[in-house]
């Protein structure tokens, strides 16, 4: 009974091969889990810590989970009395010479049946009762993940990238849920089938199991040696592929520029180059794995053909039934073939639990901090802000503001100028409390903000950002976006208000259009005009206008100005602007440089200064200024 | 698929060698069963040491030339397979680098990159595949049939029961399992895109303080998400244990039949182990045929992307007749009643009837809102597109009877997104000119601002400018961009609104150290700002892909409405009541 391809195929392919993907009734991993780019398993820093920490996790599934284990080793234990049974139905043929003792053979084959279906019954139950545990802990992980993510500060996801973010709630919970699902039970199933198989060989014959073993260390040091050169140049494949890649991706986004630098050509040749390299290591890597299947072959049939050898003589010598030698080829193979497995299953596992510590690195992430145990809601204000003292850094070697003071009283805008990264977006963040301040403090009403809940606080702001977000869905859902329980009237109040009603009207679906994500089928103007819609129906406290218009030509802009100045009506407003026009009318404008405040006053104050602002706004309108004249 | 055909000519040979070795690995593993039951049969039943030794030994003997025929077929299969798809690869770069901007429009820039990566290795694998076992499947299945009946006929009857029932299952288990399968991908993608969503506008969440509705909705789908899974695993598992319980309940089968046959004394008891043995085998392909059915149709869906993008023709006949410049038309551009629209659009053109003539040593500004067509006018001189009516002309010379290499390299361009490359600042300025000199380059980085800053970095020109450019910011990957256009020295420059994230006294520097390296130069500068443009020597202001406007910027004070309410706009209207009406 060699051991054949066949038989190999079903095995998963080796980590990082590009492999075919999937297996019989693998369809769950489904497409795109075998593309480019699938690294080596990553090995998790505590194995052990963590795969206690996920059986913590399971919770309430721990009992279920624990009947499947029941059940896998109830099942596999019936599964080895399959090839027994086998060999004792040949033995009830052949044992008196052509003549079949047919009540043995019977029962016998009763008993084989009821194995048989009592296996098909444990699978089945095994499989519906896992389809719901694994599913259950995976969408719960899905959910921590997702609700901690509600409470992680702005920082994090300053500092990480949208796609890291989100490996970790795909792919890292795709390998914690193949972990649960299929590697825990199949290494059980394998370790089971292994030892169990072993007992059974020798228990029928010790002479015959010798025999059969010897191929083990042999096929135990070709698999190491094989595995480590081709883990080598399957890493090194990763590589080139990686590279490759990243080549493809920056040449076809970069078109314009390759086609306008006459760049076609140099781009071939570094391609070719990359893709050569590929070939190399690729076609190397595949051979020297792809001899592991016929060698392995050569040394299954050797250990087969000693079984049958020995076996042989020992039949001969009457020593064993030829039923013994027909049940000994299966669970030599049963020994065998989970050997070769485990290996591979093992890699998945330690995949799978490194995810998992992946994502409880997420949930062990620092949350933003909770609310003052005497912390107050903030319902109404006044908007008397004023910030004292106040130093920041986003880390502490480096600050960004120092000692910043100043006041904005009710219902006067303030204006922030400066370079890019002198720390005007800062001070919105401290403000919203995105960040916390490191030193100083800023009031509202007199009292410091952090002794407000954060919600509350961040209640009383109105925030227009320059890349305004908006999500999918309508246009209603996303003006309501800040008030939920918005009536229609009150929505087309806010839209006729920001100067919206009129584009929103003019679409096909009116307030019922549907968004693409980020509103990708509207222009960067109504976007802006939406998120001034969505600010205005909020009613904000405070406005904070970040760069709110800079991204729209100033034509555009001239008609969310009007808007705007509607809704800073009689509300302390906070503008952060590049286009110093935009400012001008401001009450108050601080120029800031270098995280300080450098000059504070209006428009004509600061340029009868002739300082910072005075040069900036020169700069800016030099030309105009004599031209206009 | 024709594009195979290139490839089928070239590999047929090679694939044809390896299937060859590939059926005789499948025959010496069809052999082994038989001579297994002949070791028993012969050797142990009738007690001949010699038989069992000559089996056993033939045996071995089969199991070698299986090894060595799959190792040569293991050798020529990773030749065939890797060559393949490392060439059809570059094939395919090759086509993408070839094919116009209109051509290249047709497809999603992201999508041309899956085609070249995954795809190119789904094709690769399915043939590296047919070649280790799809063609060994049908093989093994076919002749382990014929083997078993060569076994014994009458036990064959129980194969024409079982064989059917699993085959029905097995393709049950594909058809019914592939639209559940379909359904969690798509409740998948939405999982996906709400928690995209989510991180793209974590502020305006917490700014509105709507964790809740995030949450709810995230929730909805994710329940989805795993009730689909869970019903399509359930589904699987009924199908699992059902081909094993056909399978066993064969071979229960027969035992029993086979148990009265020995008695007759029309069997032997080994052929009933072999015949158990060929039993599981052909199951085993049968599993093996659906696996590759289902590469088969992935594979087949990847090769058909390939094949869009390499039916795509060159858009652009490259005539390739580059007409003689004529020395004091060097930087002449002109547009002559030119209208263009984008393939596939529907509705106004994006450009129309426009005439406009750039004179050698002039700089011509372009001014309008967004969407008016500006960019689009400009990437007519360079040929990215064509004109659909009128002409464009360049050194007097209409660009479609010149050599769009040639053509392209009297220009540099500045293009609106930035887009520099891996590889240090060096690397990138090179780009415009590929054996200039350190001077040269430091040249065009002081002039566009860049020198000091790149300076600054430790490793000066030398810095390495990560995938898409991450270690500079906005600003300073533009002033890189322009010095790269810079060192080209090109008859034309044009700037694409280039300086949108520089500080505005660093433009204005930029400005006017280029008025002097472009006083030879025809030069185009794109602008949003009203003072990028103003003392350009023409400026011309367009609406809705139309010239509304041309002349100073005094004269279009005066005439111009749209030029005016521009001005207002970025002006302030208290400044200039005159200019408003």
């Amino acid at each position: 009974m060699p051991q054949n391809e066949a038989a190999q195929a079903q095995q998963t392919p080796p980590p990082g091969a590009p492999g075919p993907a999937g297996r019989p009734g693998g369809m769950m991993r489904g497409p795109g889990s075998g593309g480019m780019g699938r690294g080596k398993p990553v090995k998790p820093k505590n194995f052990r810590r963590t795969m206690g920490r996920l059986w913590r996790y399971f919770g309430r599934e721990r009992k279920l989970l624990s009947l499947i284990m029941v059940f896998i080793i109830i099942d596999a234990g019936v599964t080895l009395i399959g090839p027994f049974l086998i060999g004792k139905s040949i033995d009830a043929m052949s044992a008196n010479h052509g003549r079949v003792a047919f009540g043995l053979l019977q029962s016998f084959i009763i008993v084989l049946a009821t194995a048989y279906i009592t296996d098909v019954v444990l699978v089945f139950l095994q499989g519906w009762l896992m389809a719901g545990v694994s599913q259950r802990i995976v969408a719960g992980l899905r959910r921590s993940l997702f609700q901690k993510l509600q409470k992680l500060p702005v920082s994090y996801f300053d500092a990480r990238s949208h796609g890291e973010v989100m490996s970790r709630l795909t792919n890292d919970i795709d390998n914690v849920s193949q972990t649960v699902s299929q590697s825990t039970t199949q290494l059980m199933a394998g370790g089971i089938a292994i030892i169990g198989s072993l007992v059974m060989m020798i228990v029928l014959s010790p002479i015959l199991t010798l025999a059969s073993l010897i191929t083990v260390p042999i096929l135990y040091l070709l698999t190491r040696t094989v595995t480590r050169k081709t883990s080598v140049l399957f890493k090194e494949q990763q590589v080139q592929l990686g590279m490759l890649n990243g080549h493809i991706e920056e040449t076809i986004s970069g078109m314009e520029v390759v086609k306008a630098f006459n760049h076609e050509h140099q781009a071939i040749n570094e391609f070719e180059a990359v893709n050569g390299r590929l070939f190399e290591v690729g076609l190397k890597a595949q051979i020297r794995s792809g001899f592991m299947m016929p060698l392995m072959n050569v040394i299954n049939n050797i250990g087969f053909a000693a079984v049958a050898l020995v076996g042989g003589i020992l039949a001969v010598k009457s020593l064993i039934t030829v039923g013994v030698i027909a049940s000994f080829l299966s669970y030599s193979r049963q020994f065998v073939r989970p050997l070769n497995d485990l290996a591979n299953i093992y890699n998945l596992l330690q995949s799978g639990v490194a995810g998992a510590e992946r994502v409880f690195e997420v949930l062990d992430e620092r949350e933003e901090p909770d609310d003052l145990p005497d912390a107050v809601r903030l319902d109404r204000t006044k908007g008397h802000v004023v910030f004292e003292d106040v130093s920041f850094g986003y880390r502490p070697e480096v600050p960004i503001l120092k000692r910043v003071s100043f006041e904005s009283k009710p219902g006067t805008s303030t204006a922030l100028v400066g370079p890019t990264g002198a720390g005007k977006t800062t001070i919105v963040n401290l403000l919203t409390r995105f960040y916390d301040v490191t030193g100083g403090s800023i009031r509202i009403d007199g009292v410091d903000i952090r002794h407000y809940t954060r919600d509350s606080l961040r209640r009383m702001f109105g925030i227009v950002l320059q890349d305004t977000y908006l999500f999918s869905g309508t246009i209603k859902e996303n003006i309501k976006y800040g008030k939920p329980d918005a009536t229609d009237e009150e929505i087309r109040e806010a839209a006729v208000m920001a100067n919206a009603d009129v584009f929103i009207r003019r679409l096909p679906d009116g307030y019922e259009t549907e968004l693409s994500e980020n509103g990708g089928n509207l222009s960067q103007g109504q976007r802006q005009l939406l998120a001034i819609t969505r600010v205005i129906l909020a009613k904000p406290s405070i406005l904070i206008l970040d760069e709110a218009t800079s991204s729209i030509d100033t034509r555009t802009e001239l008609h969310i100005q009007d808007a705007l100045l509607q809704i800073m009506k009689d509300r302390t407003t906070f503008i952060i602007a590049h286009r110093l026009n935009t400012i001008r009318d401001a009450d108050n404008i601080m120029v800031i440089d270098h995280g300080e405040i450098v000059e504070q006053g209006n428009h004509d104050e600061l340029i009868g200064r002739q300082g910072f602002y005075a040069r900036m706004f020169e700069s800016q309108f030099k030309n105009l200024e004599s031209a206009g004249e | 698929m024709s594009f195979f055909n290139k490839y089928v000519k070239k590999y047929w040979k090679l694939f044809c060698v390896a299937v060859l070795f590939l059926a005789v690995e499948s025959l010496c593993d069809l052999l082994q069963p038989t001579m297994m039951s002949k070791v028993i049969d012969v050797g142990v039943a009738q007690s001949r040491m010699d038989q069992v030794l000559h089996y056993g030994g033939l045996m071995l003997l089969i199991t070698a030339v299986g090894a060595v025929s799959a190792s040569t077929r293991n050798i020529i299969s990773s030749h065939v397979s890797q060559r393949f798809g490392a060439e059809m690869r570059s094939d395919l770069f090759r086509k993408i680098q070839s094919l116009s901007f209109e051509d290249m429009d047709k497809f999603d820039r992201a999508s041309l990159i899956t085609r070249l990566t995954n795809d190119v290795t789904q094709v690769q694998n399915f043939v590296n595949g047919m070649m280790r076992f799809f063609v060994k499947a049908p093989l093994l299945c076919v002749g382990s049939l014929i083997m078993a009946i060569r076994l014994d006929v009458h036990l064959s009857l129980v194969l024409a029961v079982v064989v059917p029932i699993v085959a029905v299952l097995i393709v049950l288990n594909m058809k019914i399992g592939f639209p559940f399968f379909i359904r969690v991908q798509r409740a998948l993608d939405k999982v996906n895109g709400v928690m995209r969503e989510y991180l793209s506008g974590v502020r305006v969440v917490k700014a509105f303080n709507r964790f809740d509705y995030e949450v709810e909705k995230f929730e909805s789908a994710n329940t989805e998400l795993s009730s689909r899974s869970v019903l399509s695993m359930r589904v699987m598992s009924v199908f699992g244990p059902g081909i094993s319980l056909f399978l066993n309940f064969g071979i229960i089968a027969v035992l029993w039949i086979g148990g009265i046959r020995v008695d007759n004394g029309q069997m032997q008891v080994g052929s009933i182990i072999a015949f158990i043995n060929y039993m599981t085998q052909m199951l085993f392909s049968l599993m093996m045929i659906s696996n590759v059915f289902n590469m088969f149709v992935r594979a087949k869906a990847s090769a058909g992307r390939i094949g869009e993008v390499f039916a795509e023709g060159s858009g652009l006949d490259d005539g390739g007749k580059s007409a003689a410049k004529r020395d004091s038309q060097r930087g002449r551009i002109d547009f002559e009643h030119v209208s263009f629209s984008y393939a596939g659009t529907q509705g106004d053109p994006v450009i129309r009837d426009f005439t406009l003539t750039c004179l050698p040593g002039e700089t011509v500004g372009i001014i309008g809102s967004t969407g008016s067509g500006k960019s689009t006018l400009v990437s007519l001189i360079p040929r990215f597109y064509d004109a659909g009516e009128g002409r464009v002309k360049v050194a007097g010379t209409d660009v479609r009877d010149m050599d769009p290499h040639a053509l392209r390299e009297m220009i540099a361009v500045v293009p609106q997104k930035i887009m520099l490359f891996t590889g240090t600042v060096e690397d990138n300025l090179k780009w415009g000119k590929e054996d200039a000199s350190r001077d040269e380059m430091e040249e065009a980085c002081r002039i566009a601002e860049a020198h000091d800053f790149i300076m600054a970095s430790p490793e000066g020109y030398a810095s390495r400018i990560g995938q898409g450019g991450v270690n500079f910011s906005g600003g300073q990957k533009q002033r890189l961009s322009i010095a790269r256009a810079l060192v080209k020295k090109p008859e034309i420059l044009i700037l694409d609104d280039c300086t949108s994230a520089v500080d505005v006294a660093t433009e204005a520097r930029i400005k006017e150290a280029l008025r002097t390296y472009a006083s030879e130069l025809t030069c185009i500068l794109i602008a949003q700002r009203i003072t990028s443009v103003m003392d350009a020597d023409r400026i011309v202001v367009m609406d809705r892909g139309e010239m509304v406007g041309t002349g100073t910027h005094e004269e279009l004070m005066e005439t111009c409405r749209v030029y005016q309410e521009i001005y207002q706009s970025q002006m302030g209207k208290e400044m200039h009541p005159h200019a408003a009406e």
